[in-house]
């Protein structure tokens, strides 16, 4: 059970990276990279590594988020 | 997807060599898989028994290992320094768009849940997973909730920068300290026996380290996101 | 089938084949996109690569993880402590430099208002 859990989870992740790679619009391409953090999280949980699963989550999705979504308004990208 | 149009042949034949590369580490990789080897960790298992802290992987980030933490909040120092350098932090200008009143009184609402969620993660970190990184980046998302929804909210320029300069020169008068009474840089000068172990007040220094640490991590990380947030236009 | 996914050979393999492949993934993505943010992002999909496979080369599936569970007393059967400690680390300090990175394209695009690979040319000719 838990090695087909794994191999779905990483050819999530596969996919959504090659989705976020070729994306013409680069507001798709950073929403799709959160997608990336959020499926290692589940990896590093199922590898039973609670501290970096933790530190993951929370500098994924909050901090590194950000960095790109202001790069994205004081570019003054079409979003 | 444009992409069959305009890629050169050096940038392929670049991307075939990357490719037979990664092929050979796998494959070397997929012949030899041991089972059972001896690692410096399983060593380390047995150096915690003696050290009262429940949780491992603090003590090989703060004990075993607490040199190359301090060298990890200097490169964090000089990234925050060089955002700051950049990014003009003198100019501040007023946003002119103002907020939706909901964003406004839920970040009140949710503001010292988040500060204190945080607080206990950072002061909880050897009894259970978390610790001084993981804390300090939860208080400084917080702060960021109020810097998005409040247009004249600032941070004080004085308390952030006196937090963050004792916080980072305690960390390294408690390594001088241990170096005089008992000759070990970071050496374990506080009681910690195995007796404690679960409880909040064991385990020496390492429960103080850590919340030093999460202090200056927090600090930090708001003042990159402040300067991110609030720079000046050009009109 | 679920029983043929659960031995331990055949966890390593899927592990190291699925970030070997997001590695790939990451280094088409540097090689081709001309916008100078997305290869910021190719870069930092190519960092997640290097972290899962480094947690997932020391796993085993019997042992539980490195923290005292209520009512255990000793460090026996657990997993390796080191690793994760160091992929802590370094998850931080990649964050720290990619906003370094950003910074320094805003300031950029203050100056000369570009933001094509292409175009930045101003140390030819």
């Amino acid at each position: 059970m838990i090695g087909f859990l794994i191999l779905s989870v990483f050819i999530g992740i596969v996919i959504i990276a090659f989705a976020s790679v070729t994306q013409k619009k680069l507001s798709d391409a950073i929403i799709l990279f959160m997608g990336v953090g959020l499926g290692s999280v589940v990896l590093f949980f199922i590898f039973k590594a609670p501290d970096v699963a933790l530190t993951e989550a929370v500098i994924g999705s909050g901090i590194s988020s950000l960095i790109f979504l202001m790069a994205l308004k004081h570019l003054k990208e079409k979003a | 997807m444009s992409l069959k149009r305009d890629l050169p042949t050096s940038t392929m034949s670049g991307f075939a060599l990357s490719a037979s590369l990664v092929l050979t580490i796998l494959n070397i990789l997929l012949h030899n898989i041991p089972n059972n080897i001896q690692t410096v960790g399983d060593e380390l298992l047995k150096l915690n028994q003696t050290e009262g802290v429940a949780n491992a992987v603090t003590t090989v980030v703060v004990y075993f290992r607490g040199f190359d933490t301090l060298g990890e909040i200097a490169v964090l120092f000089i990234a925050s320094l060089g955002i700051g350098l950049m990014l003009d932090a003198n100019k501040r200008c007023d946003i002119k768009a103002k907020s939706n009143f909901m964003l406004q009184t839920a970040s009140k609402l949710l503001f010292p849940i988040i500060m204190l969620f945080g607080i206990y993660v950072m002061v909880y970190g050897h009894l259970s997973p978390g610790g001084g990184f993981q804390g300090g980046v939860i208080v400084a998302s917080g702060v960021l909730l109020l810097l998005i929804s409040f247009n004249e909210f600032e941070l004080s320029h004085k308390v952030v920068s006196m937090l963050e300069m004792f916080a980072g020169a305690s960390y390294v008068i408690i390594g001088l300290i241990g170096l005089l009474v008992l000759d070990k840089f970071l050496g374990n000068f506080l009681p910690n026996d195995v007796a404690n172990m679960g409880m909040l007040l064991s385990g020496g220094i390492i429960p103080i380290i850590y919340i030093i640490v999460g202090v200056k991590v927090g600090s930090e990380m708001s003042v990159i996101s402040e300067n991110l947030i609030k720079r000046c236009e050009d009109v | 089938m679920f029983e043929f996914f659960n031995q331990s050979e055949v966890i390593k393999i899927i592990i190291i084949v699925g970030s070997m492949s997001l590695f790939l993934v990451g280094l088409f993505g540097l090689l081709t996109q001309k916008h100078i943010i997305k290869t910021f992002i190719s870069i930092a999909i190519m960092e997640s690569s290097v972290f899962l496979l480094f947690i997932g080369l020391s796993y085993k599936q019997t042992f539980l993880a490195p923290i005292l569970a209520d009512g255990q007393q000793n460090f026996s059967q657990m997993n390796d402590p080191v690793p994760q400690a160091m992929i802590l680390t370094a998850i931080v300090i990649g964050m720290a430099v990619l906003a370094l990175g950003v910074s320094f394209t805003i300031e950029y695009y203050k100056l000369t208002s570009k933001t094509n690979i292409d175009e930045m040319t101003s140390l030819r000719n």
